[in-house]
């Protein structure tokens, strides 16, 4: 599986879409959720419900708000006004320690002073009721699950950043919580780790039969791991959708470019020619062709153009059959390996990114800086939005 | 020639605070223990100068003869001396007790604190230093006596009858040895708290304990170094106290600082004082070798975990 597959597909879990279903009882409810800092509103009226089972992501920049409405689930923070509901109970005013809800934290704060055993056996203690071996089983039990029962003894401080994060894994999991929360869970580690764990939480999460709800600001994190995305902004819940609906039918600009790459132009819808949809742009002279997924006209009020770079198509020779196809001059390329992605000035200013698959091993590519090339993509391929 | 300049330029961070040490604490040491094994006479100095001019290696073994163990077998045969010690040892540590006592929530809501409000409290908490400490000890003087400050306001409030003897009683040398060194309590230990990651804390709360819990279970261990750090700060120089003893206490406050600063100042008698005070030193090494080590393991343990 290449990354770029990861990214277009929609998470693994397909065929589980509990949202979908309207009878379904969502685990918990966020309802007119409304977080302020003085003046500051850090949450801004979320609602959100998210199903059982779910590995449920919140995506965006840091500042938006994301990590309050995780604490606020969790029980740090108490929201200014709205409620909050788990398993059909508001828990509001619930302290932490009396929720069903465990977290792993971004610094994973693993108690400095404690062994991996002593702080994974932590919660277990608090409990209450269960017997001195009960709970010795259900560490081992744990250890085992994140692959460090050799490391029972030793102290956080002798671990690497890797094996930390696992050991904050398997503690808040040892109390069986019916929803797991992970604050930004792979932040600290290198990338190579990163994406092994990604699918290693996965895996756990399908294992366990666990709702997941993961923090974080990396969108190729959110795609890979979750079975729905939701993308805030300032506080405000922009879109919510399995990775593949909000990667291809972003609804607001901000989402578009928030997750993947995109290219992004100002429109101004002229009149309908056929089942295309004309609107005039900076790209050129000539009108850019929209076409709707279901072939219903573009409505008069959309404002911005945006077309992901592996839906454009660059080359030397002009194409024929696409109503999109534009000239312009290569002004960057951005060679990553696997892929180019080309920085095509279409007009001054005005500038389109597409993206090649270096399919050959070829130590120069064909088309290079300051070249004459040809743009085209398909009328479908380009989605519009109101702003 | 180059390299040994290099070497010594290297090492000059090391040899700076060794030269401190010797000029300013091992050679005044080395003066007074040779001070206490001197003999005692009537005149100036007051004790038999020993080590004036070693003239030859002959002449150094007459002088090493004139020294004397007499001062520490008085130390010894007096059990005054004893006494006085236990007396130190045991006000030092109830008096350390009570600072903790009093330090440590003092230190806890400092940290608890909004964050613009915490150099103000550091502030308030250092601001006693810059008045003289004599200075300090005397106003407790004024506010404990028979007619003072604490006394009026008790009989206006009409709380008590006839006026208490506060003064020259062992409750004063609590007082003022607490008072006096509270803020090397509530310092160490603060900053300590104040180093705590927050998510400590709440992740002990997440995992199902109580703030209670919590508290004990994490924030108290993750603090001892400060505590540590704050018992000896207080212990060590509450032990050889003799100011406090001095003003406040009576005749029947018994502490080895104030014996010291008797033999010293009013029986003039340098090699018995110095005999107390290398004694005082020797008792004091073990602690302070301890918060060394204390010290030193909690540095490594910084480490690692940085």
């Amino acid at each position: 599986m290449t990354q770029q597959d990861t990214l277009i597909s929609p998470a693994p879990t397909t065929g589980f879409s509990p949202w979908a279903e309207p009878d379904r009882e969502p685990l918990v409810q966020f309802r007119n959720v409304t977080k302020r800092f003085g003046s500051f509103v850090a949450v801004d009226n979320v609602s959100l419900n998210i199903y059982q089972r779910e590995f449920f992501a919140l995506l965006g920049p840091s500042g938006c708000g994301k990590t309050t409405l995780m604490r606020m689930l969790a029980g740090f923070e108490t929201p200014t006004s709205g409620e909050i509901i788990v398993d059909g109970k508001n828990i509001v005013d619930v302290a932490p320690d009396k929720r069903p809800i465990n977290m792993m934290f971004q610094s994973y704060a693993l108690f400095p002073h404690m062994s991996v055993e002593q702080n994974v056996a932590f919660g277990l203690h608090r409990a209450g009721g269960a017997a001195k071996s009960e709970i010795a089983d259900r560490t081992q039990r744990m250890l085992k699950l994140v692959q460090l029962d050799a490391f029972a003894k030793r102290k956080p401080g002798q671990l690497s950043g890797g094996q930390k994060q696992r050991v904050a894994l398997a503690r808040a999991l040892a109390r069986s919580p019916k929803i797991l929360l992970l604050d930004e869970p792979l932040a600290a580690l290198d990338k190579k780790l990163r994406e092994q764990t990604q699918f290693e939480l996965m895996n756990i999460q399908e294992e366990l039969g666990l709702t997941f709800l993961i923090v974080t600001h990396d969108q190729q994190e959110a795609m890979t791991v979750s079975s729905r995305i939701g993308v805030m902004r300032a506080g405000q819940l922009q879109q919510i959708g399995t990775p593949g609906e909000v990667y291809e039918y972003p609804q607001t600009g901000f989402v578009a470019d928030f997750i993947g790459d995109t290219s992004l132009f100002d429109i101004e819808v002229q009149g309908r020619e056929g089942d295309y949809t004309l609107a005039k742009w900076k790209g050129a002279d000539s009108p850019v062709y929209l076409r709707s997924v279901d072939d219903s006209p573009v409505s008069e009020a959309a404002k911005v153009f945006s077309v992901r770079p592996e839906k454009v198509t660059v080359s030397r020779e002009k194409p024929t059959g696409e109503p999109n196809v534009f000239a312009g001059k290569v002004v960057d390329i951005a060679y990553s390996g696997s892929q180019s992605v080309y920085h095509v000035e279409l007009a001054p200013g005005v500038v389109i990114k597409a993206l090649d698959t270096n399919r050959l091993r070829l130590v120069s590519s064909t088309i290079t800086w300051n070249d004459q090339v040809w743009v085209s993509w398909r009328a479908r391929s380009g989605v519009v939005l109101g702003s | 020639m180059m390299s040994a300049v290099r070497g010594l330029t290297r090492r000059l961070p090391i040899l700076i605070p060794f030269f401190w040490l010797l000029v300013f604490f091992l050679t005044p040491f080395f003066i007074v223990l040779q001070i206490s094994f001197a003999e005692f006479q009537y005149g100036q100095p007051p004790y038999v100068p020993n080590f004036r001019k070693v003239e030859g290696v002959g002449d150094f073994f007459n002088q090493l003869q004139m020294m004397t163990l007499y001062s520490y077998e008085i130390l010894l045969s007096d059990n005054l001396y004893w006494k006085a010690f236990l007396s130190s040892l045991r006000i030092a540590a109830v008096a350390t007790f009570f600072a903790l006592l009093i330090g440590y929530p003092l230190a806890y809501a400092m940290s608890r604190a909004p964050r613009s409000w915490q150099p103000i409290l550091l502030m308030a908490v250092i601001l006693p230093f810059w008045t003289s400490y004599l200075i300090r000890i005397y106003a407790w003087k004024a506010i404990l006596q028979k007619n003072g400050f604490l006394n009026n306001v008790l009989m206006e409030l009409s709380v008590i009858t006839e006026p208490l003897t506060l003064l020259s009683t062992p409750f004063a040398v609590y007082l003022g040895i607490i008072y006096t060194y509270l803020p090397f309590m509530v310092l160490p230990v603060y900053s300590s708290l104040e180093k705590i990651d927050p998510s400590y804390n709440e992740a002990a709360r997440d995992l199902g304990a109580s703030g209670l819990t919590a508290f004990w279970r994490v924030t108290v261990p993750l603090s001892l170094p400060g505590v540590i750090a704050g018992c000896f700060l207080v212990f060590i120089p509450a032990m050889g106290e003799w100011v406090i003893p001095d003003l406040l206490g009576g005749s029947g406050t018994l502490m080895i600082g104030k014996q010291l600063a008797t033999e010293l100042f009013n029986n003039n008698d340098w090699p018995v004082a110095a005999a107390v005070a290398v004694c005082m030193i020797m008792v004091l090494i073990v602690p302070i070798v301890i918060f060394q080590r204390a010290q030193e393991s909690d540095q490594r343990r910084r480490q690692e975990e940085g």
